[in-house]
């Protein structure tokens, strides 16, 4: 990768066009939420990145956010060209997924984060410039860290994830860990024991550590591993005391661990899926040991109602699903389950037999991240882009014929955030087959479609030259 | 900084709040916390967050209610 960390991210996407140093004083509020959502919303798919440097109040603030807000910026953070379309990102990405057991960890003894070690009165609000992003949420968080924890009884299976956090006081933090979620399992393992969770939690990272965090892995898969896999190169790491890895490239690191037996109140907070999650008595963090680099860089995460920088972070859950269905079914073309983390999935694919659309569907809603997703399904021909939203409307629109082409499954499980589910955790799940009917199924006229020429995959290169040239 | 000095806190109305941070800026603003709720606001935000009056209801907390809120994850009992 031409970039080792955020700070050389940042310089890739200041070189191409991608990143906005906002140097204007700023509020923390409602400001840096309002320009958050103006990027997304107002300048849409190729947003760049935002660099706040004025943020009134603080000292030589750097914040960062929307750093993988487009297609642009996530092409840059895949090494490819910034024009690469989603559908193109998506094949690459899947096939360096698929090197997962390739992937290697470089151990290092130093990292740049070693620049500051603060053990004594820690103050996590002097540390970082921490704002409120949506007026609903009850305080501040840090949403984009990556967690580490390891099973207190089976110290190999480490966890890298994302997990939002709320900023307490000047060494606590609550943290949401989600039953399902692997450091719930940890933390569950040591409050048993009444013993706290070692927990390192880094923050301003490589970009491709926050892709690894937030991906659907499989339980003991090392992330660290599949980040080498996705950045084809060793993944640099350092190991704490506490025997903890953590990336090489962080901007902070902090150690400390989760209290056992202890809860308290967490939010609202604005999430992933558009809406506020409700206030809740979630775990304790007591930080003991903070490290960050000079000048350390903040990076949060744009998040509201969609389309949101954590939306395009969501190209993470479309391999895992392609690769498992793919196994079942080689027809397979393409997986797009980009919107809200896969509550919706759209997959492109040859058509067997009649009914083979409704199949796939099936086997979507049954691989481990459609258990707590997967609501709607829309199947399309291999010959519609799944990352193209017109396509996928008109097939809908032309291909379904609601009497034979719809089926909805009762009462599935699904994540307690769907704010659809009645109850938390429980809905109806969707399939909508808009394949082409194959034989011997018989519904409707589709004989005389309109196929794009051939040669259109020649004219388009020939077209962006000439645009290029203008 | 305009003159904001809050009593109780803007969510859950109770007494009990603190000063957490003063800007590293001095007197840009003042960053207040509820050691009842574990609301968080700053004194420069808008009157919606600030003022109890004016803070949306939808929420709104009351303390003796923060008991009955769900609990995630349940609290793992020791093994026999």
């Amino acid at each position: 990768m031409a970039y080792k960390d955020l700070r050389s991210f940042l310089q890739i996407l200041d070189d191409n066009g991608q990143l906005l140093r906002i140097t204007e004083p700023v509020w923390p509020e409602p400001d840096i939420g309002a320009a958050a959502s103006a990027a997304n919303k107002g300048l849409g798919e190729t947003a760049p990145a935002l660099m706040f440097e004025n943020i009134r109040g603080f000292q030589k603030p750097k914040l960062a956010t929307n750093v993988h807000g487009s297609w642009p910026n996530m092409a840059l953070m895949l090494g490819l060209p910034k024009d690469t379309p989603p559908k193109e990102q998506f094949l690459e990405f899947s096939r360096r997924y698929q090197n997962f057991p390739k992937g290697t960890i470089e151990e290092r003894q130093t990292a740049p984060w070693q620049e500051v070690l603060i053990e004594d009165n820690i103050n996590l609000y002097q540390l970082m410039p921490h704002f409120r992003l949506n007026a609903g949420d009850g305080g501040l968080y840090i949403n984009k860290a990556a967690v580490v924890s390891r099973h207190p009884d089976s110290f190999d299976e480490q966890n890298v994830g994302m997990y939002r956090l709320q900023v307490k006081g000047p060494n606590r933090l609550s943290g949401q860990f989600v039953p399902e979620h692997d450091i719930a399992l940890h933390f569950k393992a040591a409050e048993r024991e009444n013993k706290p969770l070692p927990i390192a939690i880094t923050v301003g990272n490589d970009p491709i550590i926050s892709i690894v965090a937030a991906m659907p892995l499989l339980y003991g898969q090392n992330e660290y591993q599949m980040a080498s896999a996705l950045s084809e190169e060793p993944c640099p790491v350092v190991t704490l005391k506490n025997g903890l890895q953590v990336p090489w490239g962080s901007e902070y690191v902090f150690e400390g661990h989760v209290l056992p037996g202890v809860r308290e109140p967490d939010g609202p907070y604005g999430e992933f899926t558009g809406h506020l999650s409700g206030l809740r008595n979630m775990t304790s963090i007591e930080i003991t040991k903070v490290w960050h680099r000079k000048e350390p860089i903040y990076e949060y995460t744009s998040i509201g109602m969609p389309w949101t920088e954590i939306d395009y972070l969501f190209l993470n859950t479309c391999p895992p699903l392609y690769v498992q269905l793919k196994e079942k079914f080689p027809e397979i073309e393409a997986v797009n389950a980009l919107y809200t983390h896969g509550l919706l999935v759209i997959v492109s694919t040859k058509v067997r037999v009649g009914g083979f659309g409704k199949a796939v569907g099936m086997a979507v809603l049954t691989t481990p991240h459609g258990l707590g997703y997967a609501k709607v399904v829309i199947v399309v021909d291999e010959f519609v882009d799944p990352f193209n939203l017109p396509q996928v409307m008109w097939a809908i629109s032309t291909k379904v014929n609601p009497k034979y082409d719809t089926v909805i499954i009762p009462e599935l499980s699904v994540l307690a955030l769907d704010p659809g589910s009645e109850p938390p955790g429980i809905t109806h799940k969707l399939i909508i087959d808009a394949t082409t009917p194959a034989p011997p199924e018989k519904h409707g006229e589709y004989s005389m479609q309109v196929m794009d020429p051939p040669e259109a995959k020649d004219w388009l290169p020939k077209l962006q030259a000439l645009l290029k040239r203008k | 900084m305009p003159d904001y000095s809050p009593s109780i806190c803007p969510r859950c109305e109770s007494e009990t709040i603190k000063v957490r941070f003063e800007s590293p800026v001095k007197g840009v603003w003042t960053l207040y916390g509820c050691d009842t709720c574990l609301f968080t606001w700053r004194s420069s935000e808008p009157a919606t967050i600030t003022d109890p009056k004016l803070y949306p209801k939808k929420f709104k907390i009351k303390p003796q209610h923060l008991r009955d809120i769900p609990i995630m994850p349940a609290v793992a009992a020791p093994e026999k």
